[in-house]
């Protein structure tokens, strides 16, 4: 059994996090793209309540949650968002980037599906070095489904029987543009059709469904027979890009998200979450104050690490 | 004096690894089949099952595949047995193994090796004929190496899998499979990096890659009868060459011929005057030439194939012309000859 509290505090944590991103966005401190995972925190926090250190997640440009729930150091996140040497890659990496293999979390690419492969080999060589129970999850969105790489990736980990878990966040938009128009294929089949069993959570807005019913998959997995998909059916609050939201453009219906988000745990008019936010907020002030302090990434560094 | 074909060599290193370096991973289309990938993973698969990988022709995921194995640990070694089919593969070639150390500020390594066997002749038409290293040579943190030697494999190929730490291109050949090359220093310090002057001369530079630095040496040896001296620089190392050795040799001789498997804009003779031109613009006594293929598509035909490639012939050609100016010379030109005619009964030495 999870503990929900502790889990809606991690979702509250980050979506907290990334509102500050919010708040500091105007001030032009933070140079470059934000894809904010506002809206789907729970996915990233239920997942990862299942996760052990020593297991990896390979991730994509819209990186912020898994990042913060895997594991990855707050004062060094902000310091990279500023392209502050002290960032967890010292300014090189920015918020599309984000990585740090001592808590699992493998490079972000912004290259849509391009880092699923990657958890297919590095469940290769796990098989290859006899190592035992450890989990590779490639997390992606609906959009990467798509891609040729996705298809060759399940193909790959399904004949070899890796432990890789296909982890896809369903936000049900690739850009600006609806599933509907870009999908003719049903993905529960679809993984089937590979011999992949297929699970999935249409309540992605609870951290603590995310995390007992990927229990299951992750567990699946890691007694080693074969690749599992999982599908987390969620809701992305802001701007593809940005800061903002963006219900006006008429790409998608707020009244669709409206619906979701009362469903959302982390709206819930609860006592208990101004005590989270007061801790919450000290976290992130002492982060702050740690990216502020640390210099801007050293210009020495500009052909460092090329070859 | 022992000698080898460049197949051996590539047999050996291939070998070497998997035996030697536990943590070495062979994968790629073939290379569990009774061809072993022109004969250079024969025997391997079943000696080392887990650790040679036949893989579904998904080129772009095996790619990713090698970057993640490599992160955990594992030396991946893919091979492509045509060059073409790493097109396929820049996305992971390109956007990820070249970047993942700097765009993550140095927390990754992704040691790894791709092999791609460039064809040639016998009808290779369009695509498999393709030369990619000026592509690949672009991009900041990728090693490209075309070998031009048993020897350079033996070095490079070894350096690579026991010592460096990033993504290397090795591209191979085809032509040179066969050949009986006879024992020589390459005198690299560090073999993936750098070039080597292979032939000292005093009258003309050439600047060759990969199977035309045996064109080059062919020139030279039948030029040398008519008291034409050329020095010989295989360029080998085509993302990081000597700039030195290059401008060395220039600054002797002040004339540039610039022989290459590709095509010649945008690629290496464009680098090659690049490196001349803001050292020193006027180095060169006369403008410099470079050879590479036609600026089209390869052709399928024989008989168009045939004058596609530049040859010794073009070779000859194109060092009098360096060497005598203008004016008019009796040297005779070797007869054009394709050099899959040549080199399919050539039995060395080189």
């Amino acid at each position: 059994m999870y503990d929900r509290d502790l889990l809606l505090y991690e979702a509250l944590r980050i979506r907290m996090i990334e509102e500050k991103i919010i708040d500091l966005y105007p001030s032009d401190q933070i140079q470059s793209p934000v894809h904010l995972s506002i809206g789907q925190e729970a996915a990233a926090v239920g997942v990862c309540a299942n996760l052990n250190i020593s297991d990896w997640v390979f991730i994509n440009y819209r990186g912020h949650a898994f990042y913060l729930a895997k594991g990855g150091p707050l004062p060094q996140f902000f310091a990279e968002l500023m392209g502050k040497s002290g960032g967890i890659s010292k300014g090189k990496a920015g918020s599309m980037h984000l990585a740090d293999p001592n808590h699992g979390i493998m490079g972000a690419s912004a290259v849509v599906a391009s880092t699923i492969s990657h958890a297919v080999g590095a469940a290769l060589a796990s098989r290859i070095k006899g190592e035992n129970s450890r989990v590779f999850v490639a997390n992606f969105g609906d959009g990467a489904m798509e891609q040729g790489a996705f298809y060759e990736s399940l193909n790959f980990a399904s004949i070899h029987k890796l432990p890789v878990l296909f982890l896809c966040e369903d936000n049900g938009l690739a850009v600006h543009t609806s599933r509907g128009d870009r999908q003719a294929f049903d993905v529960k089949k679809l993984s089937e059709a590979f011999g992949i069993s297929f699970i999935s959570i249409e309540e992605g807005y609870e951290p603590s469904i995310v995390a007992e019913v990927s229990a299951r998959a992750i567990t699946k997995v890691r007694e080693g027979s074969g690749p599992v998909f999982l599908l987390i059916r969620t809701l992305r609050y802001k701007e593809h890009v940005g800061p903002g939201e963006d219900f006006s453009a008429g790409y998608r219906s707020e009244e669709v998200a409206k619906a979701w988000k009362q469903k959302d745990p982390l709206f819930e008019d609860s006592a208990k979450f101004d005590e989270f936010k007061m801790r919450i907020n000290r976290e992130i002030e002492d982060a702050l104050n740690f990216a502020y302090l640390s210099p801007h990434a050293r210009v020495e560094d500009l052909l460092t690490d090329v070859i | 004096m022992s000698s080898s074909t460049y197949r051996a060599a590539l047999e050996k290193v291939m070998k070497d690894a998997m035996e030697h370096h536990q943590h070495t991973m062979i994968i790629g289309q073939g290379v569990t089949d009774h061809k072993g990938v022109f004969g250079t993973t024969l025997g391997l698969a079943d000696k080392y099952p887990s650790r040679v990988i036949e893989t579904p022709l998904s080129e772009d995921a095996i790619a990713g595949i090698c970057i993640g194995a490599s992160l955990n640990g594992l030396y991946p070694i893919n091979t492509h047995i045509r060059a073409d089919f790493g097109l396929l593969t820049f996305n992971q070639l390109i956007n990820l193994a070249a970047k993942y150390r700097y765009m993550f500020g140095g927390l990754f390594e992704v040691p790894l090796m791709v092999r791609m066997v460039i064809g040639r002749s016998w009808g290779q038409g369009a695509q498999h004929s393709q030369s990619l290293q000026s592509l690949l040579a672009h991009i900041p943190g990728l090693v490209v190496v075309m070998p031009s030697s048993p020897q350079s494999i033996l070095e490079s190929y070894q350096y690579a899998i026991t010592s460096y730490k990033g993504p290397v291109i090795m591209l191979e050949h085809r032509l040179m499979y066969e050949l009986e090359f006879e024992k020589q220093e390459t005198n690299l310090v560090n073999p993936l990096f750098g070039s080597i002057k292979i032939r000292v001369g005093y009258d003309v530079t050439v600047v060759a890659t990969s199977v035309m630095v045996l064109e080059a040496k062919r020139a030279a040896e039948y030029l040398e009868g008519y008291g034409i001296s050329v020095e010989i620089i295989d360029l080998h190392s085509i993302s990081h060459p000597d700039h030195q050795i290059v401008l060395n040799s220039i600054r002797k001789t002040g004339k540039l011929l610039v022989a290459d498997t590709s095509w010649a804009c945008y690629g290496v003779s464009a680098e090659i005057n690049r490196i001349i031109n803001e050292t020193d613009s006027l180095m060169l006594k006369s403008p410099a030439i470079s050879l590479g293929m036609a600026p089209a598509p390869c052709p399928t035909a024989k008989s168009l194939e045939d004058v596609y490639y530049p040859d010794v012939h073009d070779l000859v050609a194109s060092i009098c012309k360096l060497h005598f100016g203008g004016k008019s010379n009796s040297i005779p030109l070797p007869m054009k000859q394709s050099m899959t005619d040549f080199y399919k009964h050539f039995k060395g030495p080189f």
